[in-house]
């Protein structure tokens, strides 16, 4: 072969490199997808942005709660080519040796978490990632450190919003945001570890309403982490976009009266619109200011003082404490037996001391008067008589047909329920069913006489004081309720359709008339129980209790509603170991009326006393 | 002797208009890659394609000086380069090592790199050498004399170290292989025995050189796909290995051959043909097969060594490695690529590919223009590789026609060695894409390989 020849060979050689890469090439460029996502495995990021959550208004239109900006001061491990300590501490005012702890610290905590496949803590701390090294600041704090930041490779500052409250009243009601736990992140792609998540209240129910839509952004990231640009112009980006916002039915200034009256008390307030079942006001006494509850430093900080305060200040009375209902109970016992017909509005029963203690006054000649007079002996026999219908010969059957029934009619006035509604954390109070008794005595073994106490809303009987006030707007409403609740509109879609539906109690409206006589009578009569709470402009309608306390002293309790032919607002006051109802209770009541109708105080001596008074064995430390 | 205003006429333009192409995109990529907003204009100095746009200046005014000299020269001064550039390759060697390699001469960033002028350097006097010669390259001390000059300066390069270089100094051997080496001058020198002779005069005898860098070829290829699975499409759900993946290609080679062969081979000879193409293809597979299961029957750290040598594995953790990333790169082109100056991956702001600017350039490329781009840059080099064999073949001077392969096979190595670490076909060693990388010393070196080739080839027919 002659050696031209050769280049043949060489050609040949040359040749099969070049298809041989071009069918290489064509495979992975065009046939084969695994480097696309490769690529962007490595360079494309996708970076969440959380809207800030909701505002909440008042039904008033009054913003209460907001967000406010912070900055936290965030640190890229891998960026910080050099740190001197000294100057940077001086900056932010820490020592060296606490800046290096700090970096200590995030490195063996934040990213550490329990590894739930292995059992062992794992860290996940990677260089490359940003932290927080500094949470929270103020702007004026920020923009002191943002200034020189230029000296510190590797530190930046971030945006975050947090919640603010301009009134700080309704701690219990709004609840509070805090850290999302690991199970919720792996529960709820919308979190990532760091964000925030309602912990009670309105914040916790209505989470998903309140923390809006996240935004994502896809951008193209350097191997050092950082942004560089928007992929692919934004074409694929989503904008963050917050809720609308949450009107709720409470009024901030009734509530932040209400919580000034209760102030140095245990105990609460409830008020609620009968027409609509809207809470105006819901006040658990002793309450906190909600900025106490701001972001974690604050949360680290004053939560476990507030956990360990002896008078319970996180303890949501208004729907957690489950108090007997005392005379106010006695109502809702006159309503039943007229509905059942075991009396009429105008059967009288003797005031036989002998059965039961009571005061000095009349015999009863009707409900009205047995109201009036809140006549101990009057509703015994009027319950005897609901609970022995004498529909069996055995009497203990007898009352366990009896007191089945009349649990029906307690369920149906929303009493040893939990209400279906928007606000977390009820109780059900108690409302005892044959079977409770049963499990008590036996099977056969009890009969009124047994169980006697409850026709005074003593004994087993448990309500809250929400369904204590509700007892007053079903009143109010002569029969109906719409059950309570905190949001009267989510953005402008205005109520939900579950509160625009009338709850009928077992009793007819024409029974009420006698029921509500007697609660005008209480405030408005000479020998009413209730003649504290009295107001000239106009008539209420109301029932005191005492609510016997084996522990210590009687605890005051009151509901009325006003005005009496047009109810604009049903409340119950509950105030612990205050003696009875008619001494504090009730004045706080009629405050609290006069101030939501006509929004002025007539008697400022009144106020002032109930304002200055220390009750309940409130303790400071 | 002709005047040089007839150069125009008498200039390669083919050559020469690839060349330029290639310059064109390499300055858009190296502009696209290392683009700074601060900076935008082309010469921005204070940037790397500013400085790469001052010594393509510089190259074009070095190349107009070649073309103004007579082609003569280079003959003259071949012995007195190649002297300068052993003296210089020594001196490097005492320079203090940048980035772990003694390579740079000079400061800064205007220092240069003498391994790549010593390419030109033993081009010039191999040819020189050889085309001196009366007897060709068939005795042993001519061979071995011929290898000595390639050689020296490979060591010395070595030392710095450069393994990319030191390896391109390996294109020579093809060199000599079209200018008559075979199987036959070292052996024949130590047996001179009759089945040496024998071995001789046979095809593998003659071709040797080739035949042994196709099988050298083949086992770096087994090695680099020894872990990577792939999918072809009319075998959905089944994934191949890498060693299937080329004993599939040698099959399809094969078959491609004994189609061909009715048209380019003599009835008597097809036969022989036929056989050799089905020994041949059994003898690769077979290589293949060994070379594969020998490397996967190795201890895991003997593995680990092996593949850190081929660059498989720079990352502790192994799975990022460079040549990884770079894939990444390329594959997410797609067919059509980013677009100019999309490059997410391998810009070196997002700095993901490490070298994007110099080594691994062809990754920004692939990446903003795709398979489109990709196939065309590849086409143009392959056009380029076979115009420089037609302009060698066409010399009437020996001199002229071993210099011309001589560029021709330094710019077949970078080509096919930079690119095929780009697609994971060649371990990661360190060397610049001709008229791409960015790099002083590289671009002025291939220009002036070029350039010297044009003048050569210009005054081909002066040479009587």
């Amino acid at each position: 072969m002659k050696l031209e020849n050769r280049k043949y060979i060489i050609i040949l050689f040359i040749l099969i490199v070049g298809v041989l890469y071009s069918s290489r090439l064509f495979y992975m460029q065009v046939i084969d997808d695994t480097w696309v996502l490769r690529a962007q495995e490595i360079a494309e990021k996708r970076k969440e942005i959380l809207p800030p959550r909701a505002i909440v208004f008042d039904r008033n239109g009054r913003k209460i709660v907001s967000n406010k900006t912070y900055y936290n001061l965030m640190v890229i491990e891998d960026n910080v080519t050099y740190l001197d300590t000294v100057a940077f501490g001086k900056l932010i005012n820490w020592t060296p040796l606490q800046v290096r702890e700090r970096f200590k610290e995030i490195k063996e905590g934040e990213g550490v978490y329990f590894n739930k496949s292995s059992g062992k803590k794992t860290s996940n701390y990677q260089t490359q990632r940003a932290y927080p090294f500094l949470k929270e600041l103020t702007l004026d704090e920020i923009t002191t450190i943002a200034l020189h930041l230029d000296n510190f490779p590797g530190f930046y500052e971030e945006v975050t919003s947090m919640r603010s409250y301009p009134y700080s009243n309704g701690a219990n009601i709004l609840g509070y945001l805090n850290e999302v736990s690991r199970e919720e992140v792996e529960g709820d792609r919308f979190y990532r570890p760091g964000s925030n998540i309602g912990r009670s209240g309105i914040e916790r129910f209505y989470e998903k309403e309140l923390r809006g839509r996240k935004g994502i952004k896809y951008v193209v990231t350097s191997a050092m982490n950082n942004a560089i640009e928007s992929y692919a112009n934004g074409k694929y980006d989503t904008t963050a976009k917050q809720s609308p916002g949450l009107t709720l039915s409470m009024d901030i200034t009734l509530q932040a009266y209400g919580e000034l009256l209760m102030q140095n008390k245990k105990g609460c307030i409830v008020a609620i619109e009968p027409k609509s079942g809207e809470i105006l006001t819901m006040v658990s006494a002793p309450s906190f200011d909600p900025n106490l509850l701001v972001g974690r430093k604050n949360i680290s900080l004053n939560y476990p003082k507030l956990a360990k305060d002896i008078n319970k200040p996180l303890f949501p009375r208004a729907i957690k404490a489950e108090y007997p209902p005392g005379s106010i109970f006695k109502l809702v016992q006159a309503l039943i037996a007229m509905q059942e017909g075991v009396i009429r509005s105008t059967s009288g029963f003797p005031c036989n001391k002998s059965v039961v203690g009571c005061h000095d006054h009349p015999n009863a000649a009707g409900v009205a008067q047995a109201v009036q007079y809140s006549c101990n002996p009057y509703f015994y026999a009027v319950v005897k008589k609901i609970i022995q219908q004498q529909k069996k010969r055995n009497n203990f059957a007898d009352a366990e047909i009896g007191l089945n029934l009349w649990h029906k009619y307690m369920n149906s006035f929303g009493l040893g329920n939990k209400l279906e509604t928007d606000i977390s954390g009820q109780r059900p109070g108690l409302i005892p069913d044959s079977k409770y008794y049963d499990r008590i005595y036996g099977h056969n073994q009890w009969a009124f006489s047994t169980i006697r106490s409850i026709s005074i809303g003593q004994g087993e009987i448990k309500l809250t004081p929400l369904q204590m006030a509700n007892i007053a707007a079903i009143i109010a409403n002569k029969g109906w309720y719409i059950t309570p609740h905190f949001v009267k509109s989510i953005g402008k879609k205005g109520p939900r359709p579950i509160y625009l539906k009338r709850n009928q109690t077992m009793v007819d409206a024409v029974h009420f008339s006698s029921v509500i006589e007697g609660m005008r009578r209480v405030i408005n009569e000479p020998g009413g129980t209730g003649s504290d709470a009295r107001l000239e402009e106009v008539v209420i309608c109301g029932k005191t209790g005492t609510v016997q306390n084996s522990q210590g002293q009687d605890h005051s309790v009151f509901i009325a509603f006003a005005p009496m032919d047009n109810p604009k607002i049903a409340l119950a006051i509950f105030v612990e170991n205050a003696g009875a109802g008619g001494t504090w209770a009730a004045p706080i009541a009629s405050l609290m009326i006069e101030k939501y109708l006509f929004n002025k105080v007539s008697n400022k001596d009144k106020e002032k006393l109930i304002i200055e008074t220390t009750l309940s064995n409130i303790r400071r430390p | 002797m002709r005047k040089n205003d007839s150069l125009i006429t008498n200039l390669d333009w083919p050559l020469f208009i690839s060349f330029i192409t290639l310059i064109i995109f390499g300055m858009a990529t190296i502009y696209s890659v290392a683009f700074n907003e601060d900076h935008p204009a082309i010469f921005a100095f204070s940037e790397k394609y500013g400085k790469q746009l001052l010594w393509l200046g510089i190259s074009f005014f070095v190349g107009l000086l070649i073309f103004l000299i007579d082609a003569d020269i280079y003959r003259k001064i071949a012995v007195p380069v190649y002297v300068i550039t052993l003296f210089l390759l020594v001196i490097v060697l005492f320079m203090p090592p940048i980035n772990g390699a003694r390579a740079w001469l000079g400061v800064g960033s205007m220092g240069v790199q003498p391994a790549e002028f010593a390419k030109i350097a033993t081009a010039l006097l191999l040819a020189k050498y050889i085309s001196e010669l009366v007897v060709k390259l068939q005795t042993t001390k001519t061979v071995l004399l011929a290898c000595l000059i390639f050689f020296i300066p490979s060591v010395l390069v070595a030392l710095q170290p450069d393994a990319g270089t030191l390896v391109v100094f390996s294109s020579f051997l093809f060199v000599m292989y079209r200018e008559g080496l075979t199987f036959d001058p070292i052996i024949l020198g130590v047996l001179n025995s009759i089945p040496g002779m024998k071995f001789k005069s046979t095809w593998l005898g003659s071709h040797f050189i080739p035949v042994l860098f196709c099988f050298l070829f083949l086992c770096i290829l087994t090695l680099v796909l020894s872990n990577t699975n792939f999918q072809l499409w009319f075998f959905p759900n089944q994934s191949f290995k890498g060693s299937t993946g080329i004993i599939m290609t040698l099959f399809v080679l094969a078959l491609l051959a004994l189609l061909f062969i009715r048209q380019f081979s003599a009835k008597r000879d097809r036969s022989r043909i036929i056989l050799v193409i089905a020994l041949g293809f059994i003898i690769t597979s077979g290589i293949t097969l060994f070379v594969d299961t020998a490397f996967s029957s190795l201890a895991r750290h003997q593995r680990d060594r092996i593949e850190l040598v081929l660059g498989l594995k720079e990352d502790p953790d192994g799975r990022d490695y460079n040549r990884n990333r770079a894939m990444a790169a390329v594959g997410s082109g797609g067919a059509f690529g980013k677009g100019y100056k999309e490059a997410s991956v391998s810009s070196l702001k997002s700095n993901h590919v490490p070298e994007s600017e110099t080594d691994f350039i062809f990754c920004p490329f692939a990446e903003e223009w795709g398979f489109l781009g990709s196939f065309i840059l590849v086409f143009i080099y392959l056009f380029m590789l076979m115009r420089i064999i037609y302009i060698a073949e066409r010399q009437r001077l020996a001199f002229n026609r071993i210099y011309a392969y001589c560029v021709g096979m330094i710019l077949f190595y970078h080509f096919a060695i930079n690119i095929g670490m780009n697609i994971g076909f060649a371990p990661v060693i360190g060397i610049p894409l001709p008229f791409f990388s960015y790099g002083g010393s590289s671009i002025l070196s291939f220009c002036i390989m070029i350039f010297i080739l044009l003048k050569l080839d210009s005054q081909r027919k002066d040479m009587l």
